[in-house]
């Protein structure tokens, strides 16, 4: 078995008597582009940020390539790419120089590929940090966490500013990078839709607990909606993911009858999302 | 092939079974010929913006059920036509005809009426 890239193993961390993270268990492997979904305060900047070391769990541990996260070596620091929610710094610095001394901390910079982003996505080198659009400013922060080719890439809200056309071409770089890098990224959103499309396996978290985490397909898969009258019905074959009078959200699925339903629906990732939070 | 194909992220269905479906209808629908050429993974995957392990999972489904064929090295090509995949023609009508039972049903249109106006649209 290869090691994981990052590895989350019972990891609970609370904040002002406030439980963020309940025991949570999950490992990265090369390849994986996980998409972790969850609602505004369910927990997704946190467990992000014990990955990077910047907060400590209070139980449970976090491993970087095997080493603890707040104790990882400066060389292993170099293989991690992080794009924050709230981008930035290197105000009053030109887009060259912010990349010259950017570029001075990673030894396995590559400058063609740090030159074809610039171009593509129109960023002259001699703008002001401080001129740049939201949009251009998350643009600039993914070259800069992407252009040594991470071997882990940790992105909160990456895309959220980008248009359309900058997000598909961005998409194929995260692949280059896990298929070609075999790198692993983990990624939060709120966008379904680019969810479903780009991840590889999804990673769903509600007040603060891993709901289900697994391939993207095999969610979509076995994940089913079904209503009934009658809210004694057996279930106990599945992972019931959320029970209400009338219906209930199950994992595991694979095409029985459950005597009593009323009907057995498959639902879309947004779908998903909003039932679990009903 | 790739002008004829794409996908919905928000549609009930997982993207690699909309493309899975989509490339069996250019097979039965004939605007895809044995002996034709997909084009590779990694190019289906940046035209529709999505994750090559998505299509190389609905490419490989393809080939393992006969349709289409993969040799070392070649790209990979329609396969010969086989008796299965003329009854797919009216199985692929299956998820529509359904959806149309049920709509009918919520509506309280019996059969005999459905079937009518089958036929009196089918005429237009």
């Amino acid at each position: 078995m290869t090691q994981p890239l990052l590895s989350y193993k019972n990891v609970c961390k609370s904040y002002q008597q406030r439980q963020i993270l309940n025991n949570v268990n999950l490992d990265i492997e090369p390849g994986m582009v996980v998409g972790l979904l969850g609602k505004n305060g369910a927990g997704k900047t946190t467990l992000l940020r014990n990955a990077l070391g910047l907060l400590t769990p209070e139980q449970g541990s976090v491993h970087v390539f095997g080493e603890k996260s707040n104790e990882l070596s400066a060389h292993n620091k170099t293989r991690i790419g992080y794009v924050a929610q709230q981008t930035f710094g290197y105000e009053g610095f030109k887009i060259a120089d912010a990349l010259a001394l950017h570029r001075s901390f990673y030894p396995d910079w590559d400058e063609v590929l740090e030159n074809k982003w610039l171009t593509r996505f129109e960023l002259n080198p001699t703008t002001a940090i401080n001129d740049l659009s939201i949009g251009q400013r998350q643009t600039l922060a993914l070259i800069m966490a992407m252009a040594y080719r991470p071997k882990l890439l940790i992105l909160d809200e990456p895309v959220a500013s980008l248009d359309p056309i900058a997000r598909r071409e961005f998409m194929g770089d995260l692949f280059d990078l896990a298929l070609d890098s075999d790198s692993g990224i983990l990624f939060s959103s709120h966008i379904t839709s680019d969810i479903e499309r780009v991840a590889s396996h999804i990673a769903l978290i509600k007040d603060g607990e891993l709901l289900i985490m697994d391939e993207l397909d095999l969610i979509r898969d076995t994940v089913r909606k079904v209503s009934f009258a009658d809210s004694r019905v057996d279930l106990s074959a599945y992972k019931v993911l959320n029970k209400q009078p009338n219906s209930a959200i199950i994992y595991g699925y694979t095409g029985q009858d459950i005597a009593g339903s009323i009907a057995i629906n498959a639902l879309s990732l947004e779908q998903l999302f909003v039932e679990l939070h009903g | 092939m790739l002008e004829f194909i794409n996908v919905n992220p928000n549609s009930g269905d997982p993207i690699y079974k909309q493309l899975h479906e989509q490339i069996v209808r250019l097979i039965v629908g004939g605007q895809l010929a044995t002996g034709d050429e997909l084009p590779s993974v990694r190019k289906i995957a940046d035209h529709l913006a999505v994750n090559p392990m998505t299509v190389s999972r609905a490419i490989g489904q393809l080939v393992d059920q006969g349709w289409l064929e993969r040799r070392r090295g070649q790209a990979t090509r329609v396969a010969q036509k086989t008796t299965q995949k003329t009854d797919q023609q009216e199985t692929l009508l299956f998820k529509a005809i359904d959806q149309l039972i049920q709509q009918a049903q919520q509506l309280d249109v019996p059969q005999s009426t459905l079937s009518e106006l089958i036929k009196k649209r089918w005429e237009l």
